[in-house]
């Protein structure tokens, strides 16, 4: 096993069924720390099914996922989170009915507050904590531009600000590698900027991040290095300008 | 005055169980049909010990709540691992379970002849033994309970059990231990509806098994549902509503052969109203789906 630290998450020959469907079919990949990979393809290729195997929402059929070099595809969900893997969802999945600010705040990944006992018995550490979130918060809030609406329940906010919370959420956890589901859908173009901004800045961090996006544009803009997906499988892999300019992507693709 | 004395102290009885029920239910989003079993035990084990082996009240209560908590954290360590509609069923097995054994353990508890004679609380030297006393008894515990349930709801615990409510997936990917934080929030409501059956108890003077029946379960679920779930006002409005209701259907003189038939039908109409057009209960903020 290799036990380079530069490669953060490792996929070896991770497959997963859906019934007779081969929804990854032996996918074999080295992300590298610090870097920014972006994962095209078709829909239907296989994905978001990848995403849900690294975060822990199924259960891959054969392979292993290897994390800072621990393996981690028998943990829950909520292991792989505190271990640092963070997620972005496509479809935003803000608590609706809570207010914009407790959305933010659940975005902590370890909190005293969350045992019962320490808010009687340790109640001056998790009010420290509460008051160190709520400055996070604000600047998160303030950050995506929904200040104002801290109060407000995430289900009066339009799609594209419910989009822009999840990412406040996200942001945070202080996550080592961030999955992001089409960050950009449905977010307005000013914001975009912004957010692509942000994403390099994370990544000069030395942070990982790993996106799922249909813009092309913004693919050749911020990706270090993409995978294309086609039927579960690794078709393509390379710099974004070769990859989207490989004749089995476009015509897998873009058919032509 | 006695009749509205003895009502205000039923109310404070039940309102602890209703609150401490909207910690699992309007919070955590867990439907529990086994309430009316933790309220049981509460009574029984206090009753049991301060008539037994002669304990004051206040420690018979404490260990009440401990053997509460302890048969909730006995069940939901293997149900909660499982989706909600299984504990739904593990919750309904616990109930029918623990109204057999309180039924048919004749040496322990006398089964269906109940325990008569059980000895007031005692505090120090003043013995709680008129209505006033024990209004104003059950009525500081009561306060003492909403303010404990409140501390917890407020919190980051209250917090997270919501988003466990909302979404159960997003708020695992948000680190969120599930199985941790539901478990929680079911030993803490078992223990406090233990206490409810502590005061009962020591007001009645008199438990059998009849008084935690799966019905009870439902009827302490159904105040919280007319109520309304996830907030604090939901619980109280409830308890207040359902308690005075029935006493309320007594003053409409129907002949005493028919009126719990009338009452019970008066009841279930007004249920299936609320339901249909405020599903959210009078107060609440969390509906079920």
């Amino acid at each position: 096993m290799s036990t380079d630290l530069n490669k953060i998450l490792r996929l070896n020959n991770l497959t997963k069924y859906f019934g007779g469907l081969k929804a990854v079919d032996s996918v074999n990949i080295d992300f590298k720390k610090g870097k920014i990979t972006g994962i095209v393809g078709p829909n239907g290729a296989g994905k978001t099914t990848l995403f849900n195997l690294i975060s822990g929402f199924l259960i891959p059929d054969a392979g292993e996922i290897y994390f800072k070099n621990k393996r981690i595809d028998g943990l829950p969900p909520w292991e792989r989170a505190r271990a640092g893997i963070g997620r972005l969802f496509q479809d935003v999945r803000v608590f609706k009915k809570l207010s914009v600010q407790d959305n933010v705040l659940l975005g902590r990944l370890i909190h005293p507050g969350e045992n019962p006992l320490n808010n009687f018995f340790a109640f001056k550490k998790v009010n420290r904590m509460e008051k160190e979130l709520f400055e996070k918060a604000r600047y998160w809030i303030e950050f995506v531009g929904l200040s104002g609406k801290e109060e407000a329940p995430a289900e009066s906010l339009s799609f594209g600000q419910q989009k822009l919370l999840s990412i406040a959420r996200m942001l945070m956890g202080e996550y080592e590698l961030l999955l992001m589901d089409e960050p950009t859908a449905g977010v307005n173009p000013r914001m975009i900027k912004n957010l692509l901004n942000l994403i390099k800045q994370i990544a000069e961090q030395g942070r990982t991040i790993i996106f799922i996006e249909h813009n092309m544009n913004i693919v050749l803009e911020i990706a270090d290095w993409v995978y294309f997906l086609d039927e579960g499988k690794v078709v393509s892999v390379g710099y974004p300008k070769d990859v989207l300019g490989d004749p089995k992507v476009r015509k897998a693709y873009l058919g032509i | 005055m006695n009749y509205l004395l003895h009502i205000l102290i039923m109310i404070n009885i039940y309102a602890i169980l209703v609150f401490s029920l909207n910690l699992l239910v309007g919070y955590g989003g867990l439907l529990s049909l086994a309430h009316a079993a933790f309220y049981g035990i509460g009574a029984y084990g206090t009753t049991l010990l301060m008539m037994g082996i002669g304990v004051n009240f206040f420690p018979a209560l404490v260990a009440g709540i401990l053997m509460s908590s302890f048969f909730a954290l006995f069940i939901a360590y293997p149900s909660l691992r499982l989706k909600g509609d299984y504990f739904i069923l593990a919750s309904l097995g616990f109930q029918i379970i623990v109204f057999a054994v309180l039924y048919n353990w004749i040496g322990l508890t006398r089964g269906p002849y109940g325990i008569p004679g059980i000895p007031r609380p005692r505090l120090f030297s003043l013995e709680i033994d008129s209505l006033p006393e024990f209004f104003i008894f059950t009525g500081v515990i009561f306060l003492l309970v909403f303010f404990f349930i409140r501390i917890l709801c407020r919190s980051p615990f209250g917090r997270a059990l919501k988003a466990i409510r909302e979404d159960e997936m997003t708020a695992s990917a948000l680190g969120k231990n599930i199985p941790s934080l539901k478990i929680w929030a079911f030993v803490i409501s078992a223990g406090v509806a233990a206490i409810s059956g502590a005061l009962y108890a020591g007001y009645v003077t008199y438990i059998d098994p009849t008084s935690f029946t799966l019905d009870e379960s439902i009827f302490i679920l159904s105040i919280l549902l007319v109520g309304g779930s996830g907030n604090i006002k939901g619980p109280l409005v409830g308890a207040v509503f359902m308690i005075i209701l029935p006493e309320a259907l007594r003053f409409l003189g129907l002949p005493d052969t028919i009126a719990p038939n009338v009452r019970q039908m008066i009841y279930g109409f007004l249920l299936v109203i609320l339901m249909r057009y405020r599903p959210q209960g009078l107060a609440g903020e969390y509906r079920f789906e």
